[in-house]
């Protein structure tokens, strides 16, 4: 039997304008409700900010209380792993601190000759007590988006686009802020583009997030001399970001040079937040 | 009014793809990733429910969910409640056309959905200038359908137990 057009269009009346069984709404006007709001999200409005700032906020309380269980149950697995690894991790530290502990006079010489230098090109030095510490409220990494929300926003003038640290470590830049809470974009993320220099090489390039651990270098220049083992830092270029802030070291597999981050970014609790540059 | 041991069930069995429906959104957990495997159960949640038993979840608690999600995952507002309501579209359609219930059925009918969900994920996406990793989407996509038939298992089973 020939399905006629008429059919067709019952049937599509049917599904998508009536409510149905014990529904509220059709599914037509809720479609077209998702449109206006995805519309809506690209105007940069204040009073729509304002509501947008609130509805996050909310659902990033349901959300962290919603998550607790798993977070607990997530943190009683580490627990017990650290436990289990006990020794082996112990004699990791042993050799490792005994490396630091050679590094130490070192890198106070260095130091002391950098800020020497930059005070001879008038560099000002950037100042440690910029930074406000946060903590992860809700980190739940998305495989399209590699990002996690903290527990401070327009209350502690956080600002889109601020350095975001672990310890002194970059991780990432602030890229939407609320009243109580911010959302931090990840180095690793697709969408993340940050101006990096390496040392001692000395190559400009952008760090570039692929969704995984490992960031690549891109927009080198074609006759660069960057090397296993050489540190990236951030560069400074666009007046964003402090330059000097340590990203990761560089690791070249198969003619691609990837970044190793030096922070884990899956086990991240508190961060510090770069007020530096954008409150002056 | 006691509520007895059965009708107790009963309300329980019948809440539960809400509740799981919420706790996906709230939990930010509506795509698994066990290493290579990558499977969209909210998807398979909303396309299973509205197909089967559309009165246990209603189209107003879908957008919801997907307005959670997109807070929840750092999207722009829409993008998942568009593309869960895309779903929620296509089972609609095919509750009204079919008359048998057979897993193939619903199987073969889910392929147009997730394709219409992911070009709506894809397009709304690309117009908010977000970069997305397409061969996962693929990936996502193709292990969400394999992956099918064990969630209609386990809803069934919750459907079986609800009548009982």
């Amino acid at each position: 039997m020939e399905t006629s057009r008429e059919d067709v269009g019952i049937v599509i009346r049917s599904a998508f304008l009536k409510r149905g069984t014990q529904q509220r709404f059709s599914l037509f006007a809720l479609t077209i409700l998702s449109i206006i709001l995805i519309f809506l999200e690209t105007i940069d409005f204040k009073s729509l900010n304002t509501i947008r700032s609130f509805v996050k906020d909310i659902i990033y309380r349901g959300a962290s209380i919603a998550t607790y269980p798993s977070k607990s149950f997530s943190s009683f697995y580490q627990l017990m792993e650290n436990h289990i690894n006990l020794y082996s991790n112990y004699k990791e530290l042993i050799t490792e601190n005994e490396e630091l502990k050679n590094n130490i006079s070192k890198s106070d010489f260095l130091e002391l000759e950098n800020s020497q230098l930059r005070q001879l090109i008038d560099e000002q030095v950037a100042s440690p007590s910029n930074l406000v510490s946060a903590r992860v409220m809700l980190d739940k990494q998305s495989p399209y988006l590699n990002s996690f929300v903290i527990n401070i926003g327009g209350n502690k003038n956080i600002k889109n686009g601020m350095a975001v640290l672990d310890g002194k470590i970059f991780i990432g830049r602030i890229v939407d802020v609320n009243f109580f809470s911010s959302r931090v974009l990840l180095v690793s993320d697709l969408n993340s583009k940050i101006p990096v220099l390496s040392q001692p090489s000395g190559n400009h390039a952008i760090l570039s997030g692929h969704g995984t651990s490992e960031p690549t270098l891109e927009y080198l220049s074609e006759n660069h001399t960057i090397q296993d083992g050489d540190k990236v830092y951030t560069s400074g270029k666009g007046g964003i970001f402090t330059p000097g802030i340590a990203v990761g070291k560089v690791k070249i597999d198969k003619k691609k040079v990837k970044v190793l981050l030096f922070s884990d970014l899956s086990q991240i609790t508190f961060v510090n937040i770069n007020l530096g540059e954008l409150n002056k | 009014m006691k509520l007895s041991f059965k009708q107790f069930r009963y309300k329980f069995f019948e809440l539960l793809p809400l509740l799981l429906l919420f706790f996906i959104s709230l939990n930010g957990s509506s795509i698994i990733n066990v290493k290579f495997f990558s499977i969209n159960i909210h998807y398979i949640l909303v396309y299973y429910w509205i197909l089967r038993k559309p009165e246990n979840l209603g189209y107003g608690f879908i957008f919801l969910s997907g307005i959670i999600s997109d807070v929840v995952l750092g999207f722009p507002l829409g993008i998942n409640a568009l593309s869960l309501l895309m779903v929620a579209g296509v089972a609609a359609y095919v509750r009204v056309v079919t008359v048998r219930i057979t897993l193939v059925n619903d199987w073969i009918s889910f392929i147009p959905a997730l394709l219409f969900a992911n070009f709506v994920y894809f397009a709304s996406l690309y117009y908010s200038n977000y970069s997305l990793d397409y061969l996962y989407l693929l990936k996502n996509s193709i292990f969400t359908l394999i992956f099918y038939p064990v969630l209609w298992g386990v809803f069934t089973l919750i459907v079986n137990l609800q009548k009982s």
